[in-house]
């Protein structure tokens, strides 16, 4: 019988390109705001997790000085990872030492520097994510080619338009515009996103995520330390779903959803015993505007091959029928790899405590949604928290 | 995306560090043999009758490892495509934007390729190509898709 995991503190740095920092300096500021929003030490934490991808950085153990710096030297470092869905492994990892009463507190740390390499080095190591020797090293497929490869068969099979990934950028530059933590701080315009350059067509420049850095960190908690910190009324993990599909990108019978996303909703859904209708407020994986519309379909938020449309009524506005990435997602408050799914946790939990401000989704049931992917569904990961 | 204003920090160089590997192709030469003289070749398991594309030596399915080596079909249609102007690195010298796609062949295999001969403008999802291969001028193998 697996136990009950809170949610008890959370923190997240400034997205962007952090050249003040190193990669342990920016964990730190997400440690530290996520243990004083806990009301707890380092002391309190029995196990640390370090989501990191680390393929584009110096060093080559990235939890280790990140785990040093934050204060954590002997209650681990368990170094996690799955892509750009690293973080979401981080929490699921923590999650699952404490559902099996192997410890009662511990941290997901997620942290990425993305921005010390130039871009093409950059694109070549994310390009070589997935299969290298049968893709990449013939094709030079980048990550915006694999996107692009679904955006393609998607607008060809359901009529999707340029117009609406567009407006996915649009709706998510707005929100990144009213939250400092993003990478960009200004909203654009339809036109704005439709007349930038093509970087992998369909695909243009604002239908892309940046190379960002960023950290998030998220303390886990039983039950029995809940009530021992005295926490009233904290966010709960109702279910966490996983879920991956093939390295070749050939070997998938088709591009137009992803079935890792799929797969993992249907088992967080189980786990939590709730349904897409249920959610109040999600956080998807939106690397490029098609990935936000393909999520929207295999999330269950409406029926496959509508994701346009949804987008194109302001359904995921906050006010729609279910307000999608009011952060800025990945699209506009960055994607640094391995703290994004961390990241995800931070909003959602601030969120489901209507500590939102001014981009506060109203709520009723309180049950929230993060979907993280890894590569193009490499990995899957699909976390739902209620309160 | 350039923001407005970029202020840069202080910082130094890494020690360089360049990476170039030996990859192993022993299990599946004839594959890398083929593209050489313009044929593909796929695997199928002589155990339980999987097929794969790319080749492989084991089979994931049934765990044997007695594959037959057989040709991938000259033609097929385009399932998606794109046409990309990233460069990474590594691909200097390809000229942009390169159009890639998957193409799914006449038995039923899917295939990555580059496009060659036609604007991608003038491309659409379900287009009949020929499959080919070529050796690069970096020397590099690769599959090409040629518009029937």
């Amino acid at each position: 019988m697996s136990r009950k995991v809170a949610i008890i503190g959370v923190g997240n740095s400034k997205f962007g390109v952090r050249d003040d920092a190193l990669l342990q300096e920016i964990a730190f500021e997400a440690v530290k705001e996520a243990l004083e929003d806990a009301g707890i030490t380092q002391k309190e934490i029995e196990l640390s997790v370090v989501g990191s991808v680390g393929t584009r950085m110096y060093e080559a153990l990235p939890a280790v000085p990140v785990n040093e710096y934050a204060g954590f030297s002997g209650v681990g470092p368990i170094r996690v990872e799955a892509a750009c869905a690293t973080g979401s492994a981080a929490v699921f990892t923590a999650y699952n030492a404490i559902a099996s009463g192997y410890v009662d507190v511990a941290i997901a740390i997620g942290v990425e520097k993305m921005c010390e390499v130039d871009t093409p080095t950059s694109t070549a190591v994310g390009g070589r994510g997935g299969n290298y020797l049968w893709e990449f090293h013939m094709f030079g497929t980048s990550f915006a080619c694999y996107y692009a490869f679904y955006a393609t068969a998607h607008m060809n099979k359901f009529g999707t338009t340029e117009e609406q990934l567009a407006m996915v950028a649009v709706k998510n530059h707005k929100y990144a515009s009213m939250n400092p933590k993003a990478h960009f701080q200004r909203e654009i315009k339809l036109e704005d996103a439709l007349k930038s350059r093509i970087i992998c067509w369909p695909l243009k420049l604002y239908d892309c995520c940046p190379i960002s850095d960023g950290a998030a960190a998220a303390i886990l908690a039983s039950e029995d330390k809940v009530k021992e910190f005295r926490i009233e009324d904290p966010v709960w993990i109702a279910g966490i779903g996983y879920a991956s599909d093939t390295s070749n990108i050939v070997r998938r019978p088709d591009y137009v959803g992803l079935s890792a996303t799929v797969k993992a909703a249907n088992m967080a859904y189980k786990k939590a015993g709730v349904e897409p209708k249920d959610v109040e407020v999600a956080e998807v994986h939106d690397c490029f505007t098609i990935a936000e519309i393909m999520a929207y379909e295999d999330l269950g938020f409406c029926k496959k091959g509508e994701g346009g449309k949804l987008i194109e009524e302001g359904q995921t506005y906050i006010g729609g029928r279910i307000p999608v990435n009011v952060d800025g997602g990945l699209k506009a408050k960055g994607h640094p790899l391995g703290a994004t799914g961390v990241s995800m946790i931070y909003e959602l939990t601030r969120q489901l405590r209507n500590e939102g401000g001014k981009r506060q989704v109203p709520l009723k049931k309180y049950i929230a949604l993060a979907h993280n992917i890894g590569g193009t569904g490499h990995y899957g990961y699909v976390t739902i928290l209620r309160r | 995306m350039s923001d407005a204003k970029k202020i840069e920090n202080p910082t130094i160089m890494s020690r360089k560090l360049l990476f170039l590997h030996k990859i192993p192709i022993l299990k599946t030469k004839k594959f890398w043999d083929g593209l050489k003289e313009g044929k593909i070749y796929a695997t199928r398991c002589r155990k339980c009758g999987q097929t794969y594309y790319p080749p492989q030596a084991d089979c994931s399915k049934c765990l044997a490892s007695d594959m037959e080596y057989f040709e991938v079909a000259n033609e097929g249609e385009i399932v998606t495509f794109v046409a990309s102007y990233l460069v990474p690195q590594g691909f200097e010298n390809y000229q942009i934007p390169y159009i890639i796609a998957i193409v799914k062949t006449s038995n039923e295999l899917k295939l990555m390729g580059f496009v060659e001969g036609i604007d991608y403008k003038n491309i659409k999802v379900g287009m009949k190509v020929k499959i080919t291969t070529k050796i690069q001028s970096d020397g590099f193998p690769a599959i090409i898709f040629i518009p029937c």
